[in-house]
C-alpha cells in the first residue's frame, strides 16, 4: 500500500488528517460534478422564478416560463415567422430571470417592464425598432400579474402564504355570503315587526312614508288612527325578538372573516382574527381562545336559519342551544372557519413547540404547518447547534405519516411548482397538514444557486419527495406517492458526466448521484472530505455509490470518492470520511423504506410473486410429468419438425404478408371517417400548404388532421389527391349540404 | 493531471430540445420534395438523440440536397460542387468531436464527386453520408445525371439518355475497406428514420443511398414503387431494421438479410427485380482512418495559438527598425 493511499485510508476511517495533510475541499463554488453545467443557472430555463398570481388568471401560482410560453403561443406564429418574437421574448425571459437571481422584487409588470428596458438601452440601433415591436406585441398580451419570487430562503413562506390565502379566499366568501345571507333575512323581521308597532303608525311616520308631492291631499291624523283600530296588533314575542337580535348581533361582529364591503356593521381589520403564525404555541392559543366565539357564531347561524324559517321551536331548541358550546363543534362545522397557517424554521420545533406540532397533527384541528428545513444531513454537521437534540424537522414528516390521519407533503423548495396540486390539496384538507420543505442554508453553499442546492438534496436521496393524503383513499396505494422523484426504481440516481481528459478528448462516466455528493456543496461538511492529487488516484478508490454496495470485507480495502469541480471547473475526487459514508447508508434505507411505502420493488409483493412462480412452476412440472407418463402409456410420439421453408431468390429468405399477419393487424379506422397514415406521412408540405388549420404536423413533423372543421370536404378530397403517398383518407363530408358533394364523394371513394 | 469538464450533463426535462431546435432556414425545396421528409427523418435523429447544436455540422456540395445544411439549426459547410466528402473528412479529422453529416446528391456524388466517394469510403472515417439519388439534376432545371434511367428525356438529353444508369450501389458495394451500406427510399419515412439511425450509431463511413422523389423534373418516375408496395423489398435483420406492425401490413415483400453477409448484398442490389431498402452491409470492425492517423501530440490551447501566430506571422509586414 503506498503512503498516499495510506493517507486516504486513514482519512476515511478516523475522518481526521493524520501524517501528511491531505487538503480540505473547502472552497466557495466547489460542487458535485453533476451539478457543474448548471451553475449558471439563471441561463438556463426552469421552474424559477414564479408568479404569485393576484390578477388575470384563476391559477394562483405560474412559472414565468408558463407565462412567456403563453404569451409566444399568441404572438408568435409557428416557423420561421415567429423566430423573431420567440428570440426577444426569451431574451426578455433571460432577462427577468438574472434580475430576480441578483436580487430584484417585485411585481411580474414591474420586472418586465425593467427587463424591457434593460434589453432596448442594450441593443444595437439596427435591431432596436424590431426589439421594441416584439416587446409591444408581447406586454400587450401580457395579462396576469403578482409578485415574482425566486427559488431563495424566503421562499417557502411566502409561497404558502399566498397560496393559502387564495384557497381561504374561496371559503372565506363562501362564509360572507351564507352570514350576509342571514344577517339580512333576520334584519328583515325584525324590520317588519318594528312597522307593526304603534310607533311605526303615527301621523308623521304615514306622512314621511309618502313623500313631498302629495303629502297636502291626505289628513294623516285620521289614517294613524284607522290603521291602529283596523290592523292586529300581532307582534314577535319578546323571547323570539331578543333570540334573533342575539343571533344579529354575533353574526354582525364575527372576527373570523373580513368584511367585503366598507358599509357593513362588521368590524374591520384591526380587530379580525389573523390566522398565520409563526409560532406553534401562539397558534394553539390563538385557537383555544377563538374556540367560544366559534361556538357562538355557528349558535348564532344555527338559530338564524331556524327563525328564517319559523322553525324554532322553544321546548325542543331551547334545551339544546342552551347548552352548545365548544365541545360541540363538529368537524362540519370547523369546515367552516379559516384553516390555520403556521409557517416554522426547523429550529423552532424545538421542546414545547415539539410537543404541540404533535398535538396538533395527532388531532383534527385544522391547521397547516409548514417546516422549513435548512440541513437534512444534521448528525455529520460538527457547528450545528440550534438543531434540537430530539426529533429533527427532516425527519417529522415521516413519523407524522404513522399518525395516519394528518396530510403530509414533503419536497424541496426547487420541487414546489411541480407539487403545487398537492400543496392545493394539504391546504384544502380537513384536518391538520404537514408541508416539510427543504430549502438549504445559502451561507452554507455559497456561489451555487439556492435552486440547485435544493434540487440536489432531492437528486441525492438526501431529502426525497412524497406525499400522504388520507382522504385520497382506504390504501397505501391511493394515499402514499413518490413518483415527483427522479429514477424512482433505482437506488440512487445516475448521469452521465462528460469531461475532457489532458489530452483534450472526450470521457464519459456514470455517476450516482448520493447524499455524500449533494454534501460536498455545503461548508458545513467540508471537514468530511479530503483532497486527492490526480497523480495518487487508483482503482482501490472507488465511487460512494460503489462503496455502499460492498460487503464490511471487502470495503476494507477500498476509499470511496466523489467527484467534485472547483470554481475553475477543474475535476477533484474527494476522499469521503466513515461519517459520512454513515450518513448515506442511512439516507439509503430511507429511501428504501419509501420506495416500499410507494409500491416500488415491494418485498412483500416480491416474496408473494415468488411464491406464486414457484407454485405455478411446480405445478406446469407436475402437468408435463404427467403429460411424458401418458404418452409413454398410450406410445403417441412427438410430431415431426415443421419444414423448413425453402431459400428465397439469391438465397435469401422473402416471405409475402399472409392471412395471418392480416389476422394481427389491428381493426383499421371506419371508412366513414376522415384520417391520415401519419407514420407514413413525407413531410411534402402538400396538406399544409393547402390548409394549414386544417393539416397540421405533429411533434415529428408528420401530418395528421388537426381540425376536420376548419376546411371543405372539397379541400379534404383535394389533399388527398396531391398527397405523394396517397395516405389522406378523407371519409364521409361533414357538413351535407356543401356544393358539389355528389361529384366529391365519388373522388373520395378512391381512398377509402 | 487536471481534468476540465467541458460538456454538459444529460439535460433536464425542461431543457431538451425539441424538432424545432434543430430546424434552421424555411426549406425552399418543391412542395412535395422528397428532400423535404429526408430533412424531416435528421432531424428527427438528432431530437431524439439530443445532440447539442454545437457538435453537429452538415457538409455539403452543390445540388438541390446539397440546400441541406441551410435549413439545419446545426454548423453546416456548403461547400463546392463534388467537394463534400474531402471537406468533411477535413473537419472529422481535425474535430472528431463533431457528429459530421454529408448531404450529396446523384450527380455530385456519382459524377464530378466521384472520385472523393471512392476514397472516402476506403478511409472509411467516422461520418453519415446521405446521397439524395433523386435521377436528374433539378436545381439547374432537369438535365440527366449519372443514374437517370437510359431514355431520360432532359434538356440534355431532348432524345432520350443513351447510356444504362449507373449503379451507386453496386459501386458502392465494390469498394475496398467498406464498412456501412444502406438503401432508402423517402417515401416510407419510418424506415428511412431507422436506417439513418443505424448510420449514425455505426462508426465508421456509413453510405445511405436514399430514393429520393423529384415532383418537379420527374413526377412519375417513382410511382410505379410509391403506389405498389409489393414492388419493394424490406431487407429485415435482428442486426438491422425491423418493421412496425403497421408498416409491416403495407410493405409484405421482405427478405431476412444478415448485414454481415457482403456477398449476398450485392447479389440483392444486382439481381432483384424489386428495390431493396434496408442495411445491405455493415462491418463494425473496419478502422476508421482518423483513429489510425490521429496526431497523439497534444494539442494544447497554447501550442494552437503558437501555431496559429507563426504562420500569420508569414504574412506580417515588419517595421523597418
Amino acid at each position: 500500500m503506498s503512503v498516499e493511499f495510506q493517507q486516504m485510508v486513514e482519512f476515511h476511517r478516523t475522518g481526521q488528517h493524520i501524517g501528511t495533510e491531505l487538503p480540505s475541499p473547502a472552497t466557495p463554488g466547489t460542487c458535485s460534478a453533476l451539478l457543474a453545467p448548471y451553475r449558471r443557472l439563471a441561463r438556463l430555463r426552469h421552474d424559477f422564478p414564479l408568479v404569485l398570481v393576484t390578477q388575470g388568471s384563476p391559477e394562483p401560482l405560474i412559472s414565468l416560463s408558463d407565462v412567456i410560453d403563453a404569451v409566444l403561443q399568441e404572438i408568435a406564429p409557428p416557423g420561421i415567422s415567429g423566430k423573431r418574437y420567440r428570440e426577444h421574448i426569451l431574451r426578455l425571459e433571460t432577462t427577468i430571470r438574472e434580475q430576480v437571481a441578483d436580487g430584484a422584487e417585485g411585481s411580474l409588470s414591474k420586472l418586465w417592464a425593467q427587463a424591457e428596458k434593460a434589453l432596448l438601452s442594450g441593443d444595437g440601433n439596427g435591431g432596436r425598432e424590431l426589439l421594441r415591436d416584439s416587446l409591444q406585441a408581447a406586454r400587450a398580451r401580457l395579462d396576469i400579474d403578482g409578485p415574482v419570487v425566486g427559488c431563495d430562503e424566503q421562499l417557502p413562506a411566502r409561497l404558502f402564504e399566498h397560496l393559502w390565502a387564495m384557497a381561504e379566499s374561496s371559503r372565506t366568501r363562501a362564509a360572507l355570503e351564507r352570514i350576509d345571507l342571514l344577517t339580512h333575512k333576520l334584519g328583515e323581521i325584525l324590520k317588519v315587526d318594528d312597522l307593526k308597532a304603534a310607533g311605526a303608525r303615527t301621523p308623521q311616520n304615514l306622512k314621511n312614508s309618502l313623500g313631498e308631492r302629495y303629502q297636502d291631499a291626505f289628513d294623516f291624523e285620521l289614517m294613524s288612527r284607522l290603521l291602529n283600530q283596523a290592523t292586529p296588533q300581532r307582534m314577535l314575542p319578546a323571547g323570539r325578538r331578543r333570540r334573533i337580535q342575539s343571533a344579529l348581533s354575533v353574526l354582525e361582529t364575527q372576527k373570523f372573516f373580513a368584511a367585503r364591503s366598507t358599509g357593513a356593521k362588521r368590524l374591520r381589520n384591526k380587530t379580525q382574527f389573523r390566522f398565520v403564525f409563526s409560532s406553534v404555541a401562539n397558534a394553539l392559543k390563538a385557537y383555544r381562545e377563538r374556540l367560544e366565539d366559534m361556538a357562538e357564531l355557528v349558535k348564532a347561524m344555527m338559530i338564524a336559519e331556524l327563525e328564517i324559517d319559523n322553525r324554532y321551536v322553544e321546548s325542543a331548541h331551547d334545551p339544546f342551544f342552551q347548552r352548545f358550546d365548544a365541545g360541540m363543534l363538529g368537524t362540519k362545522d370547523l369546515s367552516l372557519f379559516p384553516a390555520y397557517l403556521i409557517c416554522l424554521h426547523e429550529q423552532d420545533c424545538a421542546g414545547r413547540a415539539q410537543a404541540d406540532l404533535m398535538e396538533i397533527l395527532s388531532s383534527d384541528l385544522p391547521m397547516n404547518i409548514v417546516i422549513q428545513v435548512g440541513d437534512t444531513l444534521g448528525e455529520a454537521a460538527p457547528f450545528e447547534r440550534n438543531v434540537p437534540n430530539g426529533l429533527r424537522g427532516h425527519q417529522l414528516a415521516g413519523i407524522v405519516t404513522g399518525l395516519g390521519s394528518a396530510y403530509v407533503l414533503q419536497s424541496v423548495s426547487a420541487g414546489l411548482y411541480q407539487l403545487r396540486a398537492e400543496i392545493a390539496a394539504g391546504l384544502t384538507y380537513t384536518g391538520p397538514s404537514l408541508f416539510s420543505i427543504f430549502s438549504g442554508s445559502p451561507e452554507m453553499t455559497p456561489g451555487l444557486p439556492p435552486y440547485l442546492v435544493a434540487a440536489s438534496a432531492m437528486e441525492s436521496r438526501a431529502f426525497p419527495a412524497f406525499s400522504f393524503d388520507p382522504s385520497a383513499g382506504q390504501d397505501l396505494a391511493m394515499r402514499f406517492h413518490v413518483q415527483h422523484n427522479p429514477q424512482i426504481e433505482q437506488a440512487w440516481s445516475h448521469h452521465e458526466l462528460a469531461y475532457e481528459d489532458h489530452e483534450l478528448q472526450r470521457n464519459i462516466v456514470d455517476i450516482a448521484m448520493t447524499p455524500a455528493d449533494f454534501a460536498v456543496t455545503d461548508l458545513r461538511y467540508a471537514e468530511h472530505f479530503a483532497d486527492v492529487a490526480p497523480d495518487s488516484w487508483n482503482d482501490d478508490m472507488v465511487p460512494v455509490s460503489d462503496y455502499l454496495e460492498l460487503d464490511e470485507h471487502a470495503a476494507a480495502d477500498k476509499v470511496p470518492y466523489v467527484l467534485v469541480v472547483d470554481g475553475d471547473d477543474i475535476l477533484h475526487r474527494l476522499v469521503v470520511d466513515d461519517t459520512l459514508i454513515r450518513v448515506a447508508r442511512r439516507c439509503g434505507e430511507q429511501w428504501r423504506t419509501l420506495q416500499e411505502q410507494g409500491g416500488i420493488n415491494n418485498s412483500h409483493a416480491a416474496a408473494l410473486l415468488a411464491r406464486e412462480r414457484a407454485s405455478w412452476e411446480q405445478e406446469k412440472a407436475q402437468e408435463l410429468q404427467q403429460l411424458s407418463i401418458d404418452l409413454e402409456q398410450t406410445g403417441v410420439a412427438a410430431g415431426p419438425e415443421p419444414e423448413q421453408e425453402p431459400a428465397g431468390q439469391a438465397g435469401v429468405a422473402q416471405t409475402a404478408g399472409t392471412e395471418e399477419a392480416e389476422e394481427q393487424s389491428p381493426a383499421g379506422p371506419s371508412p366513414d371517417e376522415a384520417y391520415i397514415e401519419t407514420p407514413r406521412c413525407t413531410t411534402c408540405d402538400e396538406c399544409t400548404d393547402r390548409n394549414n388549420r386544417m393539416f397540421a404536423y405533429d411533434e415529428n413533423k408528420q401530418a395528421y388532421i388537426a381540425d376536420l372543421s376548419a376546411g371543405t370536404f372539397r379541400e379534404l378530397v383535394e389533399a388527398a389527391e396531391s398527397c405523394q403517398v396517397c395516405i389522406i383518407h378523407p371519409g364521409k363530408p361533414l357538413n351535407p349540404d356543401e356544393p358539389g358533394l355528389d361529384e366529391l364523394v365519388k373522388r373520395a371513394e378512391l381512398f377509402h | 493531471m487536471a481534468l476540465r469538464a467541458v460538456d454538459f450533463l444529460p439535460r433536464s426535462a425542461e431543457e431538451a430540445l425539441a424538432l424545432e431546435d434543430y430546424e434552421g432556414c424555411a426549406p425552399r425545396w418543391c412542395t412535395g420534395c422528397g428532400d423535404l421528409g429526408i430533412l424531416t427523418a435528421v432531424q428527427r435523429l438528432l431530437r431524439d438523440e439530443q445532440l447539442p447544436l454545437e457538435k453537429v455540422v452538415f457538409v455539403s456540395g452543390i445540388g438541390c440536397s446539397s440546400r441541406f445544411p441551410h435549413y439545419m439549426g446545426t454548423y453546416g459547410f456548403h461547400g463546392l460542387h463534388g467537394r463534400a466528402l474531402p471537406v468533411a473528412e477535413g473537419i472529422k479529422m481535425r474535430r472528431p468531436d463533431l457528429h459530421v453529416f454529408v448531404n450529396t446528391g446523384d450527380g455530385d456524388c456519382c459524377s464530378i464527386g466521384a472520385a472523393h466517394w471512392l476514397h472516402a469510403a476506403r478511409y472509411n472515417m467516422d461520418m453519415t453520408v446521405m446521397m439524395h439519388d433523386n435521377n436528374i439534376y433539378g436545381l439547374t432545371k432537369k438535365q440527366a445525371s449519372p443514374t437517370s434511367p437510359q431514355g431520360t428525356r432532359s434538356n440534355t438529353t431532348p432524345r432520350g439518355s443513351d447510356l444504362a444508369a449507373f449503379d451507386p450501389l453496386i459501386a458502392t458495394l465494390g469498394m475496398s475497406n467498406l464498412s456501412f451500406v444502406a438503401q432508402a427510399a423517402d417515401w416510407i419515412p419510418e424506415l428511412l428514420y431507422k436506417i439513418i439511425s443505424l448510420a449514425f450509431h455505426h462508426h465508421g463511413f456509413s453510405f445511405i443511398r436514399i430514393l429520393q422523389r423529384c415532383p418537379e423534373f420527374l413526377p412519375d418516375h417513382f410511382e410505379p414503387w410509391v403506389q405498389d408496395p409489393d414492388r419493394m423489398l424490406i431487407l429485415t435483420h435482428e442486426d438491422g431494421v425491423q418493421m412496425s406492425t403497421a408498416l409491416s401490413s403495407v410493405y409484405r415483400q421482405t427478405a431476412d438479410h444478415d448485414p454481415m453477409d457482403l456477398i449476398q448484398a450485392r447479389e440483392l442490389v444486382g439481381t432483384s427485380e424489386r428495390i431493396p431498402v434496408g442495411i445491405l452491409y455493415r462491418n463494425p470492425d473496419v478502422p476508421c482512418y482518423e483513429d489510425l492517423r490521429r496526431s497523439r501530440q497534444l494539442q494544447t490551447p497554447a501550442m494552437v495559438s503558437a501555431g496559429l501566430e507563426e504562420e500569420l506571422d508569414k504574412f506580417t509586414i515588419w517595421p523597418m527598425v
